[in-house]
């Protein structure tokens, strides 16, 4: 087992498979690890379903005809499918500044983490021939993939990641709004941000995504660092976006901040979940495959 | 509380550098790019008060954790009561001077203050080191049960001892062992006259016990002496007696009764003998026992021999031969030829009173003689003009007596031991030594007006039976214990029971034991050796113990007279316990504490 988990990219170290080679190279390691690790489902196989049979009329392609039937009842019918897609998903990436930040050398930035992140569930939802568009935003929307199951959408997805971003803010409602105009119908949200920005817009925004029906899931992204303040004595902390400065003694306050970063998450948490949606904190140095899993949860739970 | 290395306390300064830091906060230190910069912002917004808080509660915990470090470093120890006594470096003086032994309450003071000894003792344990001092300077130390024996069996001494001195030395040996309390327990009768002068002993713990109840009243005889020392063979006892009444006293020679009669307060005995007993005798003065027996009886010596048998020589002068005459008249003196008067340059053996010549011609003559007999003396020039005679000792015989010619005396380097009887304008004019006296001046009024003057006849008769009969010498009397130089040629000492001590050594210590002893060479008395108390001893009266305390010299003196109290006294220091184990784990204890308050949160995520 544990040779199988070794040789599983989903739960290597995120610094490591990175190292490894480009975004769509390791995402493809990274899902396909996390699908050899699932148990077989009802749902396996999401391609094409078949639905009903109706009469042959002309003009028809003919590789639609059942000719099973037709060599055992000499009936001529033509077979009807589901809808191609079983969902539209959006990813929406934070790329703002805050994001491109490691607390130590040996680790992935946040962005870096999100963009494999993004990448992986885009890889797994479109493995299920599910729809999947990318927003890449900051202080704007920096860019916008719209939700497609085609061929061709892996590699315009890659390649929108691996857009430049960095804007010295997050506006993450922007965004939002506008993955949820992307999904013409009920579809799935999924946020990649550190939520370094105000509470209130996204949770409206989210509500907003919940009562047009879509499923939203908030995936938020930490640094080590970022929950136990960074190993220094006296430090002026500066924000790269905002440009704050704060000077503090790190063992005098770091109680008080770790105390501090769990109510936030709990208020994100407790924001999130009131409106249906779902809400993950991730860690940059989690393997990729917890919120994978997570998202994968949400997809199985998506109308 | 005490510390065994109070200097490591100086470094609690050390506990100003939290201070100093929690004080003098550098807020600017490196500059770090930090995202969430905002929860910095929230956290110092909402926990404002519990930072302060959690601040002033560190920078304590780590002045706290110095202090503790830096006083545990200083070795404090504490006394811990209800645990039995301390490890004590404890010094007992036991008074066991003459005065002890005498009787209260119908049993000897000395055993009353043994008891109490015993009893201290017995409450000492083996972690306790125990000395015992008595008077007469002897210490026992060693272990509970070897004091315990030498309290059990000291004697009574036969003087006054040195209790001042007993007591600095044991306030000496307890200040010096290296033990954690240290205390002084004397013992005494209190008597006003052995501690006429306060110690000084620093503060060690110094308990006394004194009998409660007064003196005993004592009668003694407190001094007596045979006069002259030597007698030809006539002389006297004069004695002296303290006593609040009259008392009834015996005089003996060689345990033979010279006298029995009642002396009145204060009243001198004066008894003049003329014995048949020669040579050395040992005597004494007896007064009837009362509570102290021990200075009833006061001890003498006396040499008694024959009139001196003295041959004058012709040319020794008319007042010397009128003076000799004078005594053979008076029976102090014989015509004989044990010894002589003569003119040094006619002198042929000794002992003999050698006169100088009235011819400056025969100063050759005469040093010639005087180097043949062994007088270690030379005459010198002749020296004119009138000088006064002045005596060594405190005779004054001589007083009034001038010297007009008179030659210079020499004394041979290396020589025996001398003594100047008399000096003339400084110099020595009459020397004697053994068995001779030497006159450097002749006997006739041309040369002194000594023949003339009225101690002429008295001090030829002193000279002849004091310096030329027999050995010479007279008694040494000492007090018990006393150190003197050993008399030249003395082989060893006759006791007053029988039995001889060979004497080794220029000196020696005198007996403990009152007494007649003789010094001896060969089989022969050459002198005596009275050991007798001092007369001080018999005072008997006694500080109070207030006054006590202040003789005893330290600022923890306490005088007790009820002996439970006493002993209760003794022992008490309440045992130390050393601190630094305990300082050392509250320490670490703090310092874990500040470890936990400062250690971060464990991740903590869901």
């Amino acid at each position: 087992m544990d040779t199988a988990r070794a040789t599983r990219a989903d739960l290597l170290d995120p610094a490591t498979i990175a190292a490894l080679g480009r975004i769509e190279v390791t995402a493809r390691w990274i899902v396909d690890g996390f699908l050899s690790g699932l148990h077989r489902s009802p749902r396996k196989g999401f391609s094409v379903e078949f639905a009903e049979h109706r009469p042959y009329q002309a003009g028809d392609e003919p590789r639609h005809v059942d000719w099973k039937l037709a060599a055992r009842a000499d009936r001529w019918a033509v077979k009807q499918y589901e809808e191609e897609t079983n969902l539209r998903a959006t990813v929406v990436l934070d790329v703002s500044r805050s994001m491109a930040w490691s607390g130590a050398p040996a680790r992935l930035t946040k962005l870096a983490y999100a963009e494999r992140l993004a990448a992986a569930i885009a890889l797994l939802f479109l493995r299920q021939r599910d729809a999947v568009g990318l927003v890449r935003f900051d202080d704007v929307v920096r860019s916008s993939v719209p939700p497609r199951v085609r061929t061709g959408q892996w590699v315009r997805l890659v390649a929108a990641l691996e857009e430049p971003g960095a804007g010295s803010a997050s506006h993450a409602a922007d965004a939002l709004e506008a993955a949820g105009r992307l999904i013409a119908r009920r579809g799935m949200v999924v946020l990649i941000s550190d939520l370094l920005m105000d509470r209130a817009d996204v949770v409206a925004t989210v509500r907003g995504l919940r009562n047009a029906g879509h499923q939203a899931v908030v995936l938020h992204v930490l640094d080590p660092a970022e929950l136990d303040l960074p190993q220094s004595n006296e430090a002026l902390f500066v924000d790269p976006e905002s440009g704050v400065e704060v000077a503090t003694t790190v063992a005098d306050v770091r109680a008080a901040y770790q105390a501090t970063v769990r109510e936030a998450l709990a208020e994100w948490r407790r924001s999130l979940t009131s409106y249906g949606a779902s809400y993950e904190p991730v860690i940059t140095d989690a393997p990729f495959g917890v919120p994978l899993r997570r998202a994968f949860s949400a997809r199985q739970e998506a109308p | 509380m005490g510390f065994l290395a109070p200097l490591w306390l100086l470094a609690g300064a050390a506990a100003a550098v939290p201070l100093l830091i929690h004080l003098m906060r550098r807020r600017a230190g490196a500059h770090i790019e930090f995202p969430a910069v905002r929860y910095l912002v929230r956290a110092e917004r909402e926990h404002s008060r519990d930072l302060r808080l959690r601040n002033l509660l560190l920078m304590i915990l780590r002045v706290a954790a110095v202090l503790l470090i830096t006083l545990a470093a200083a070795h404090p120890i504490i006394r811990m009561a209800g645990a039995g006594h301390a490890p004590t470096a404890l010094a007992i003086v036991l008074d066991n001077s003459l005065s002890t032994s005498a009787i209260a309450g119908g049993r000897p003071v000395l055993q009353q203050l043994q008891a109490r000894a015993r009893e201290i003792v017995r409450r000492a344990s083996s972690t306790d080191r125990l000395w015992l001092v008595t008077a007469d300077g002897v210490v026992h130390g060693g272990t509970r049960d070897a004091v315990l024996d030498a309290a059990a069996h000291a004697e009574p001494f036969g003087g006054a001892g040195d209790l001042r001195a007993a007591t600095s030395r044991a306030a000496l040996l307890a200040r010096a062992a290296a033990f954690p309390a240290k205390e002084i327990a004397v013992l005494t009768d209190g008597q006003a006259t052995s501690w006429r002068e306060p110690l000084a002993l620093g503060d060690v713990p110094l308990h006394a016990f004194m009998p409660a109840a007064p003196a005993p009243a004592n009668h003694a005889v407190v001094a007596v002496r045979a006069i002259p020392a030597r007698w030809t063979p006539r002389g006297a006892v004069r004695a002296r007696l303290l006593a609040s009444d009259s008392a009834t006293y015996r005089i003996t020679l060689e345990g033979r009764t010279l006298a029995r009669g009642i002396a009145a307060r204060d009243e001198e005995i004066v008894l003049r003998a003329e014995p048949p007993e020669r040579g050395w005798n040992a005597g004494t003065v007896e007064l009837e026992p009362d509570e102290l027996r021990a200075d009833d009886v006061r001890h003498f010596a006396v040499w008694i021999g024959a009139a001196p048998a003295v041959a004058i020589h012709p040319l020794a002068g008319s007042f010397a031969h009128s003076a000799l005459d004078a005594l053979v008249q008076s029976g102090r003196a014989s015509t004989g030829n044990d010894m002589a008067v003569v003119p040094a340059d006619e002198a042929t053996k000794l002992p003999a009173l050698l006169i100088a010549p009235s011819d400056p011609i025969k100063l050759g003559a005469s040093n010639r003689a005087l180097e043949r007999l062994g007088v270690p003396w030379r005459f010198g020039a002749a020296q004119h003009g009138e000088s006064v005679v002045r005596a060594v000792d405190s005779t004054r015989a001589l007083e009034g007596v001038t010297v007009s010619v008179r030659y210079a005396l020499t004394r041979v380097t290396g020589a025996e031991r001398t003594d100047t009887i008399a000096t003339a304008g400084g110099a020595p004019w009459i020397v004697a030594g053994a068995r001779y006296v030497l006159v450097a001046s002749p006997l006739a009024p041309p040369a002194t007006t000594f023949p003339l003057h009225a101690s002429f006849v008295p001090w030829l008769d002193d000279m002849l039976s004091q310096r030329l009969s027999g050995e010479g010498g007279i008694p040494q009397e000492v007090a018990p214990g006393e150190h003197i130089a050993r008399p030249a040629g003395v082989e060893a000492l006759e006791l007053p029971e029988g039995g001889m001590t060979r004497l080794t050594g220029d000196s020696l210590t005198a007996p403990a034991r009152a007494g007649t002893y003789f010094y001896q060479r060969g089989t022969a008395r050459v002198g005596a050796l009275v050991v007798n108390a001092e007369p001080s001893e018999s005072e008997l009266a006694r500080l109070t113990p207030q006054a006590l305390a202040v003789k005893l010299g330290t600022r923890a003196a306490t005088v007790f007279t009820d002996s439970t109290a006493f002993g209760a006294s003794v022992l008490t220091a309440a045992p130390q316990r050393p601190l630094v184990a305990p300082l050392l784990l509250i320490a670490a204890i703090t310092l874990l504490v500040e470890t936990l308050i400062t250690t971060p949160a464990r991740r903590n995520v869901s």
